[in-house]
C-alpha cells in the first residue's frame, strides 16, 4: 500500500493537468492559442494564410493547408542546419547538432508527444508527430469526441493507484453500473498505455534516423558532396526517415505494439457501445445489439430465398423435360395454333388467350 | 568539410519561390472544376443492392472478341483507378485492343450490408454478374481479370465454378499472404478481428487509409504535399494530382462480416496457399482451376510483394500459365504512361489468342 492515499495532492494535480489539457485542446480547435515563435519567412505566409483562407473552399483549404505545413517543415529543417549557425557567422556544426537531436529525442522517451526542446530542435521532433497525427485523424472517425481525446489525457499518476480504484468491488443498488464503469477506466488506461508505447517505439525510431543521417552526412563529407539546397536537405531526410521507419515497422515488436494499440482502441469503443446499448435499453429504443441481430437475419432470409429460387429453376427445368411435360407442352401448342389461327381474321384481340405452355 | 552548405540566398530564394509556387497555385486549385474519374462511356446492365455491374461501350469498328472480359476490382478502394484519366485509362486500352468490358462497381456498402459474408460476394454477387454477361453475351464462359483483392475473389470463383471461365487473368494479386515482405500481413496478425468488427460492425474507409499510409508515412502524408507544390502551376498535372487525391481516400467501408473472414481465412491462415478456405458449403481447391491462367504482377509493389503473387504458379491445376511483370508499383500499373503501353495490350494479345 502506498504511503499517500489516493484522495491526495497526486489526484488534485492529475485532475488539474487533465483540464489545463483539455482547455488546450478547446483553445487549438478554436484557433485562439498564441502562436509558437516562428521564422520571419514562416510569420510571413502565416499571415498571408490567415488573409486569404476564409475565402477559400474547405476541401482547397485543407490542402493548402498540409502544403503550408509541409513547407514549413522543410525550411525549418534548412534553417536548423544552416540558417541559425550562418546568422552567428561560422559554419554549422552538424555532428553536434546531430548528437543534441537525438538527446532530445530521447530524454523525450516516452512522452514523445510532449517534448519541450527548444526552437528548431522541437520543430525537427514535430515532424515525428506524423505517424501519430496519422492516428489522431483516424481515431477522430472512430470517437464521439473530436481528435483523438485519450491522447491528452495525463499519464503521470501512479499507476498503482489507479490500479487499485479500479479494482474495488462496487457496491449497492448501483454495482452493476460502477463495474461498467471501473471496466471503461481499466480500457481507458490500457488504451493509455498502447499509445505511450508506441510513442517510444517513435521515438526510438526518431533517434535512430537522426544517427543514420549523420552517417549519410559523414559519407557525403568523405565523398566531398554538398547539400546545397533545403528540399535535397528535406529529401534526404524524409528518404532516411522512411528508410529507418520502413525497418522498424516490419519487426514483430512494431506488429505487436501496432496490435496492441488498435485493439486497445477498440476494447474502448466496445464497451462505450455496450454501455450505450444499456442507455438505449432502458429508454426502451432499438439498440445496436438488436439491430445488428436483424441485419444478420434480414440476410440469412435473402440467403434462403436465393437458394429457394434456384431449387425452383431448377425443378421447373426438370420438370419441362420430363417427357408428360414435353407431351403436354406439344399437345397444347398445337392448340394455340388452332385457337389462334381464326383470330388472324378477326381485328379484334380477346384477353385472356394466352397460358404458361405457350409462353 | 561541411556537407551542408546552403547559402542564405539560396535559402532565401527558395521559400521566395515556395511561396510564389503557393499564392499561384492557390488561383488554380480554386479554378480547378470538379475533378471527373471514370471517363470511358458505359452503360449500367445490372444492379443489386449497392452494386452495379457496368459495360464499356468502345469506339465503332474495332473488332470485338466474343468472349466478353469481367473486370473484378477489390472491395477497398474504387474501381475508377483502371478509367482514371482518358490517357490513363486501362479500361479503355482493353477496348482499343477489342476486349468486350464489364465491371463491377461494389458501391459503398452501408450498416445494412455488414453481415455480407465472402460467400455473398463470390458465390452471390460475382455469380450473379456472370450469368448477366452469359445471358446477354450467348456465351457460355467469359474471360474474368481480378485486380488486387479481386484477383483472389477471382480465383476463388474460377476454383469453384470453373465451367464458366475461359480465362483467368490477375493482376496485382496476393495469393501467398505471408511471405516475408508483407508488411501489412504481419500487422493485422496481431489484431484482434473479432473484436474489431464485432465493435465497428462494418470496417471504415478511414481505418484502411491510415494503415496503408502508415507502410510510408513521410513520403505519402508529408513530403506529397511539399511535390504538389512543383506541380501547382501547372493545370494537368494539378488534376491529374487531385484525381489521384481523391482517390486514394475515397474508401469505402468493408462489410463487417467478409473483411472478417478475409483477414482470418486469406491474411492470418494464408488460406490460397494452406487451404481451409470454404464459401458456404464449399472449399476452394485452386487445383480446380484449369483454364489458361495470366498473372500479372509490379515488381516494385509495396502493398503486394512480387513474391505474394508469384507463388500462384504451381497452385493451380492449368497447364497454360504465364506471368508478366511490370517494372512498377500497385498504382502506376494502372495509370503509368508506360503501364497503358503495355499491359493492356498485353492482356488484349493474350486473350485473343485463347479466345
Amino acid at each position: 500500500m502506498s504511503e499517500r492515499g489516493f484522495w491526495d495532492d497526486n489526484l488534485l494535480e492529475l485532475q488539474q493537468k487533465y483540464w489545463e489539457r483539455w482547455s488546450g485542446i478547446n483553445r487549438r480547435a478554436s484557433g485562439t492559442e498564441a502562436p509558437a515563435q516562428n521564422s520571419p519567412w514562416e510569420m510571413a505566409l502565416e499571415h498571408w494564410w490567415q488573409a486569404v483562407s476564409p475565402a477559400v473552399p474547405e476541401i482547397t483549404r485543407d490542402f493548402m493547408t498540409r502544403m503550408i505545413d509541409q513547407g514549413k517543415q522543410f525550411f525549418r529543417i534548412a534553417e536548423l542546419f544552416s540558417g541559425n549557425a550562418q546568422k552567428q557567422g561560422k559554419p554549422a556544426d552538424w555532428t553536434a547538432l546531430c548528437g543534441q537531436l537525438v538527446a532530445d529525442m530521447q530524454s523525450a522517451g516516452g512522452s514523445g508527444l510532449d517534448t519541450e526542446a527548444g526552437d528548431g530542435r522541437h520543430n525537427w521532433m514535430g515532424f515525428w508527430e506524423l505517424p501519430f497525427d496519422n492516428w489522431q485523424r483516424m481515431a477522430s472517425t472512430l470517437s464521439l469526441l473530436p481528435g483523438d481525446p485519450l491522447r491528452n489525457m495525463p499519464h503521470g499518476g501512479s499507476p498503482s493507484d489507479m490500479e487499485r480504484l479500479f479494482s474495488a468491488p462496487g457496491l449497492g443498488y448501483s454495482r452493476e453500473e460502477q463495474a461498467q464503469q471501473q471496466k471503461l477506466l481499466e480500457l481507458f488506461a490500457e488504451y493509455r498505455r498502447a499509445l505511450q508505447e508506441y510513442s517510444r517505439f517513435f521515438t526510438d525510431i526518431g533517434s535512430e534516423s537522426v544517427k543514420r543521417l549523420r552517417d549519410r552526412l559523414g559519407q557525403r563529407t568523405h565523398n566531398g558532396e554538398v547539400i546545397d539546397s533545403a528540399r535535397t536537405l528535406y529529401d534526404t531526410w524524409v528518404e532516411t526517415c522512411e528508410e529507418v521507419y520502413g525497418e522498424r515497422v516490419r519487426t514483430s515488436e512494431y506488429a505487436r505494439i501496432n496490435g496492441r494499440l488498435v485493439n486497445a482502441a477498440m476494447g474502448v469503443k466496445n464497451h462505450f457501445g455496450i454501455m450505450i446499448d444499456e442507455s438505449l435499453g432502458a429508454l426502451n429504443m432499438p439498440t445496436r445489439r438488436e439491430v445488428r441481430t436483424l441485419q444478420v437475419r434480414v440476410q440469412e432470409n435473402r440467403r434462403e430465398i436465393r437458394c429457394l429460387q434456384a431449387e425452383l429453376e431448377f425443378l421447373k427445368g426438370r420438370f419441362d423435360d420430363l417427357p408428360a411435360a414435353r407431351t403436354r407442352r406439344g399437345t397444347a401448342a398445337a392448340a394455340t395454333t388452332r385457337k389462334t389461327a381464326p383470330r388472324k381474321r378477326s381485328s379484334v384481340k380477346k384477353p385472356g388467350n394466352f397460358s404458361n405452355e405457350s409462353d | 568539410m561541411n556537407p551542408i552548405d546552403i547559402p542564405p540566398e539560396k535559402l532565401a530564394e527558395e521559400m521566395a519561390e515556395y511561396s510564389r509556387r503557393l499564392g499561384h497555385g492557390l488561383e488554380n486549385l480554386l479554378d480547378a472544376e470538379q475533378i471527373d474519374t471514370g471517363v470511358t462511356p458505359k452503360q449500367t446492365v445490372h444492379r443489386e443492392d449497392k452494386l452495379a455491374l457496368h459495360r464499356y461501350l468502345g469506339a465503332d469498328g474495332v473488332k470485338r472478341n466474343p468472349v466478353p472480359l469481367l473486370i473484378v476490382y477489390a472491395l477497398v478502394n474504387r474501381p475508377y483507378m483502371t478509367d482514371i484519366q482518358e490517357d490513363r485509362s486501362t479500361v479503355r486500352n482493353l477496348l482499343t485492343g477489342g476486349q468486350d468490358v464489364y465491371m463491377i462497381d461494389w458501391g459503398y456498402p452501408d450498416g445494412a450490408d455488414s453481415s455480407l459474408t465472402l460467400d455473398d460476394y463470390i458465390n452471390g454477387y460475382i455469380d450473379r454478374c456472370v450469368e448477366v454477361i452469359r445471358k446477354q453475351s450467348g456465351q457460355e464462359k467469359i474471360n474474368i481479370l481480378g485486380i488486387c483483392q479481386g484477383g483472389a475473389f477471382s480465383l476463388c470463383y474460377t476454383a469453384l465454378h470453373q465451367r464458366k471461365v475461359k480465362n483467368l487473368i490477375t493482376m496485382v494479386t496476393p495469393v501467398d499472404f505471408q511471405t516475408p515482405d508483407n508488411v501489412l500481413s504481419s500487422w493485422v496478425r496481431h489484431i484482434d478481428i473479432d473484436l474489431l468488427v464485432d465493435t465497428l460492425g462494418n470496417v471504415p474507409g478511414e481505418l484502411l487509409n491510415w494503415t496503408f499510409l502508415s507502410l510510408k508515412p513521410f513520403s505519402l502524408t508529408g513530403q506529397k504535399y511539399v511535390n504538389m507544390v512543383d506541380v501547382l502551376e501547372d493545370e494537368a498535372r494539378l488534376k491529374n494530382f487531385l484525381r489521384m487525391e481523391k482517390w486514394i481516400f475515397d474508401s469505402p467501408d468493408q462489410a463487417g462480416e467478409c473483411f472478417r473472414q478475409f483477414v482470418k481465412d486469406f491474411f492470418q491462415k494464408n488460406g490460397l496457399i494452406n487451404g481451409g478456405i470454404a464459401l458456404g458449403e464449399r472449399q476452394v481447391d485452386l487445383k480446380n482451376i484449369t483454364c489458361p491462367l495470366l498473372n500479372i504482377y509490379a515488381e516494385q509493389d509495396h502493398l503486394v510483394p512480387p513474391d505474394a503473387s508469384r507463388a500462384l504458379r504451381g497452385l493451380t491445376g492449368t497447364r497454360d500459365y504465364s506471368e508478366v511483370s511490370f517494372p512498377g508499383g500497385h498504382i502506376g500499373i494502372y495509370v503509368s504512361g508506360k503501364a497503358q503501353k503495355t499491359i493492356p495490350p498485353a492482356i488484349a494479345r493474350w486473350l485473343i489468342e485463347r479466345s
